[in-house]
């Protein structure tokens, strides 16, 4: 490891670690072992995008419990106690089971074959990063079956409800956190390293796909609040466990101090939830406009500073807690400062489809509705930044649907899009058109009738995490149920489309997509298990996205 | 597609309509059904016309943002045999769509301030209430006039599990409400027992944090009689949905009327302790009083929910003989570390002396104890 | 080094000239323009926080 990791900056020298690493594979163990030692950054993708599917479906299941509960006024299925598990764990399972790996995943995937690299720059950390996740959420899931049930304080677990009022197996739930940010840690470890060193010669950080760009920043993200994230657990143990009272008022401590610990990680947190699907849709636009990104460099610019700037907003969450006035006029005016950038964003990748020659294949639609219903998240975003009116919206349904909003017609239809858009590369067939656009239009419907009318039920007065409501919410939550079946249901048309494709279907060639640029499309599709044992000539006059 | 997305849109708006026309059944605030209460006090009135203006101000983006965007994908499709340009950057536009949105904020974060100090302005308040969350309750004490009590959830369980038509105000009803005089700026000082609550009444536009260990303050002044509903929204336990808001806005004569009855309610309690009750009458005011604050973790059964909630019925110290004195030490005076309150403070001697009997006798625990209230006062006086 | 102050503060706006662009791009290393945003990040939430303080006051 030592010799490797010392090597790493040589190009060809990491080359024949990761041949190494691969051979080993390929002549050493055979079926499930080899999954299990693998150190291909193509094999490890794989797994990390197998294991956020699985997530999604888990974490789905629980938000149809939720949505059942919630389909009539009255309690019907489940008891409060159980809800409260089950909105606690869907979150949770979300943000680190299925959309943060799932990003991984394709990190892991493309970085190597968009940059040129052989592999990542640490592959057998690579493989234990994935590994931990699996440990991780098998704890997690496994505090349902314990005595006194699973995690029940939400996804934001704040204190002291989540510790001198938590059920014991909170502690199972910190270690499982614990093992999930060490993985994300080194995963990001290992993009840096890959991005700063292995790129092919000639290839400067501004001729980088933009996917890699918001890759790079979002590592650093991760690397900065990851450690947050574990010293607040690690003080919720102790106060758990070791008669501390960092969060304890009866004992000195300050429960308002979690808040902003958590926060502090948890607004970083959504932008790292973001920013990598920015990029992915940074790439598929253009491709299927046939015309260049508008404004790489503001894209690249912005990205940075929607990145140094959601350091700065944290307390927008914590608008009620009673700050001092300074302080929530300053965090209503950073945070109405973030929405800028974010907004440049969506304004370069209109202009990039204005007088393009635009086409609409699966992965375009789905690029498409992410911007448009992305869009609607940001705008609501804009609106709880107004203090105020924040008093009136927090923590009722205008907050989950706007959360929603950006975060499954956003984060979670820009992965789509990605696994549309490098399907034919990762199994060399096209996903079927049909099957992929009633995913697609089943999906807009679905998500739309479950999530906007929370913004009605929300501003009407609902609260969130409540199983049972006034009869004036009755109409809204009932759409929403129907909504959230349909959309749920309709995910299993994804789950056949990419099997559909792994077994066959129409052959693609290297270049899958007539206006697809970027080094992944000069290999052959499906790619080789390794690719790149050479760096690829690269001339940023004619091949990067920035050239003139 | 284009004719796909026509017809989808065509739905939402049909479905808004119909909505529109029907949500405003049994309304529990001033609001239509679908946007926020306008509310009745001045303040509210101001976050709802900032509210209103920043949403329109986004639909208006909204409008342009997705009208050049359908514009592009219907004018510039390949079918249609658009050829792509060859531009892909713009100085001027990328100012001007950089320092438009930074303006449009600038211009709504001045009302927003106004408005905000305006809240925060807590002076010159003519009336003090404490008002402390408690796992899953409210307490409410008026500083200045001695009077204190707890406000409950008035609606029954059968209604919750179906067993009964649910009413009107179905779990936005309480057993005592806040009541408050109208023209007077009342000023709340929040704080919480256990777990962090959160005290809201959109009609107020009022939505504070209570914090164990700190104090925070608001306020709000009430023009027009009424009642004006709400609820906990901060996540505080399994009985979140089920610790209403009730805030009854009288006359100033009307307020003081009610402030003597609350003080005569007071004393005919404290008085209460001082005779002899029999085996009856403490077990039919401990059902009630068992219901009202124990039967959420202990289970209307005495079942519990371990390991959190300990079962009371036919196992530990309720059943005990010689487990008398641990038993009404743990009512008096809690258990720290876990979810368990001290109702020593909170609750009458005749309440306290009520509950443990029922507790003991219940559910075929019967010990035959009879605890009597002024056993009780004469435990907590010696504290 | 005021060109630098001008290419971060371009940067902190998203919007810079093509010419300006290239012209940094030629300097060796990235340092100075790291040092001086990270700076300047910093002069950006104090200017804020000023502004918040005068607003409440
Ligand atoms: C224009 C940009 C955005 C602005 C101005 C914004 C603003 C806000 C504000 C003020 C809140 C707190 C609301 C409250 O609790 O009262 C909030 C909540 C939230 N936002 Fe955003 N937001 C933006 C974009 C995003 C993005 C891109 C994501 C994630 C992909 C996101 C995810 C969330 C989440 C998860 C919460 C709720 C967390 C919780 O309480 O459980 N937001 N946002
Ligand atoms: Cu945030
Ligand atoms: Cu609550």
């Amino acid at each position: 490891m030592a010799s490797e990791t010392s090597q790493a900056t040589l190009h060809s020298s990491v080359s024949d670690v990761a041949a190494g690493g691969a051979a080993h594979a390929s002549h050493g163990p055979t079926g499930l072992l080899r999954w299990l030692v693998t150190t291909n950054h193509k094999e490890i993708g794989s797994l990390y995008l197998i294991f956020s599917l699985v997530m999604l479906f888990i974490g789905g299941s629980m938000a149809l419990v939720i949505r059942a509960e919630l389909f009539q006024p009255g309690m019907q299925y489940v008891q409060p106690e159980f809800f409260n598990q089950m909105t606690t764990m869907h979150g949770l399972i979300m943000v680190f089971g299925a959309i943060m790996p799932a990003f991984v995943g394709l990190a892991n995937w493309m970085i190597p074959m968009q940059i040129g690299a052989p592999d990542m720059a640490l592959p057998r950390l690579n493989n234990f990063s994935f590994w931990l996740l699996p440990v991780a959420f098998g704890i997690l899931l496994s505090t349902l079956f314990m005595e006194g049930g699973g995690p029940n304080f939400g996804w934001t677990f704040y204190a002291p409800l989540s510790t001198t009022f938590a059920p014991p197996s909170t502690s199972f739930f910190i270690m499982s956190i614990h093992l999930a940010g060490i993985s994300s840690i080194l995963g990001a470890i290992n993009i840096i390293a890959t991005i700063l060193n292995l790129r092919t010669p000639g290839m400067r950080l501004m001729d980088m796909s933009l996917f890699v760009w918001t890759w790079l920043i979002t590592a650093f993200l991760l690397i900065a609040v990851m450690p947050v994230l574990a010293g607040v657990v690690t003080m919720m143990l102790m106060d758990i466990n070791f008669g501390t009272s960092f969060f304890d008022a009866a004992g000195g401590g300050d429960p308002v101090l979690f808040q902003h610990l958590f926060w502090f990680f948890g607004h970083p947190e959504v932008y790292i939830m973001i920013l990598p699907a920015f990029g992915i849709v940074s790439l598929i636009v253009p491709t299927f406009a046939r015309k260049r990104l508008f404004g790489y460099a503001s894209m690249v610019y912005a990205t940075a500073s929607i990145a140094l700037l959601s350091f700065v907003v944290w307390a927008h969450h914590m608008f009620t807690v009673g700050l001092p006035l300074t302080a929530e006029l300053f965090f209503m005016y950073s945070t109405m400062l973030i929405a800028v950038p974010t907004g440049v964003k969506v304004f370069n990748w209109i202009a990039t489809l204005f007088r393009g020659s635009i086409t609409f294949e699966v992965p375009m639609l789905f690029a498409l509705g992410f911007i448009v219903m992305f869009t609607i998240g940001g705008l609501s975003g804009v609106m709880l930044a107004i203090v105020p009116a924040d008093f009136q919206y927090h923590d009722t349904y205008f907050v989950v649907a706007h959360f929603h909003y950006v975060l499954v017609p956003g984060a979670l239809f820009a992965i789509m899009a990605a696994v549309y858009f490098w399907l034919p590369k990762w199994t060399g067939h096209y996903a079927s058109e049909t099957l992929g656009k009633w995913h697609f239009w089943l999906s807009v419907i679905g998500v739309n009738l479950t999530f906007f009318p929370m913004h009605f039920s929300g501003l009407a007065g609902m609260p969130r995490r409540i199983p049972d409501y006034a009869l004036q919410f009755a109409d809204f939550n009932m759409i929403s149920s129907i909504g959230g079946f349909l959309f749920g249901f309709s995910q299993l048309i994804f789950v056949w489309v990419v099997i559909k494709a792994v077994r066959g279907g129409r052959k693609a060639p290297a270049k899958a997509w007539e206006g697809a640029e970027g080094l992944e499309w000069t290999v052959p599709s499906p790619a080789p298990l390794h690719t790149f044992d050479t760096p690829p000539a690269y001339d940023p006059q004619t091949d990067s996205p920035s050239r003139h | 597609m284009g004719r796909i997305l026509y017809a989808y849109l065509y739905a939402a708006s049909i479905c808004l309509i119909v909505l529109s026309t029907t949500a405003q059944a049994s309304s529990i605030n001033t609001s239509s059904g679908f946007n926020m209460p306008p509310g009745v006090t001045e303040i509210s009135r101001e976050v709802y016309s900032l509210h209103m203006t920043i949403l329109w101000i986004c639909v208006a983006i909204a409008v342009v943002v997705f009208g050049v965007m359908f514009y592009s994908l219907i004018v510039y499709r390949k079918s249609k045999g658009a050829k792509p340009a060859h531009f892909h950057e713009n100085t001027t536009v990328e100012i001007i769509w950089t320092a438009v949105p930074l303006v449009i904020l600038v211009l709504m974060a001045v009302p927003a301030t106004a408005t905000l100090k305006k809240m925060y302005d807590t002076s010159d308040a003519e009336l003090d209430v404490l008002v402390t969350g408690y796992q899953w309750r409210w307490r409410y004490e008026y500083l200045e006039e001695d009077v204190s009590f707890f406000s409950n959830l008035a609606t029954p369980r059968e209604q919750i599990y179906e067993a009964e038509e649910k009413g009107d105000f179905y779990l936005v009803e309480v057993d005592e409400p806040m009541v408050v005089p109208t023209g007077v700026k009342v000023r709340l000082l929040l704080t919480a027992n256990d777990v962090i609550h959160s005290w809201w009444v959109p009609d107020l536009a009022v939505k504070k944090d209570a914090i164990p260990g700190f104090i925070n303050e608001t306020w709000f002044k009430v023009d027009e009689p009424g009642i004006y509903r709400g609820q906990c929204a901060e996540l505080c336990g399994r009985d979140h949905a089920f610790m209403p808001i009730e805030v009854k806005a009288v006359s100033p004569d009307e307020y003081q009327l009610w402030l003597a009855s609350r003080r005569e309610a007071a004393e005919a309690e404290v008085a209460g302790a001082d005779r002899e009750w029999s085996l009856d009458e403490l077990m039919e005011r401990g059902a009630g009083t068992y219901n009202t604050y124990c039967a959420a973790c202990h289970q209307p059964q005495g079942q519990g929910l371990p390991p959190m909630f300990p079962a009371l019925a036919g196992v530990g110290m309720s059943v005990d003989p010689d487990g008398l004195r641990a038993h009404k030490e743990i009512v008096l005076y809690g258990k720290t570390g876990t979810a368990m309150p001290a109702f020593g403070s909170t609750l009458s001697a005749a309440e306290l002396a009520a509950v443990i009997t029922y507790e003991r006798n219940a559910w075929g625990n019967d010990t035959g104890d009879l605890i009597q209230p002024s056993a009780i006062r004469a435990m907590l006086e010696s504290q | 080094m005021l060109k630098v102050i001008r290419s971060v503060l371009a940067a902190f706006f998203g919007v810079q000239s093509e010419a300006n662009r290239q012209q940094d791009f030629q300097s060796t290393s990235p340092w100075k323009f790291i040092v001086v945003g990270v700076f300047m990040t910093l002069v950006f939430v104090f200017l804020v926080g000023f502004v918040a303080w005068l607003a409440a006051n």
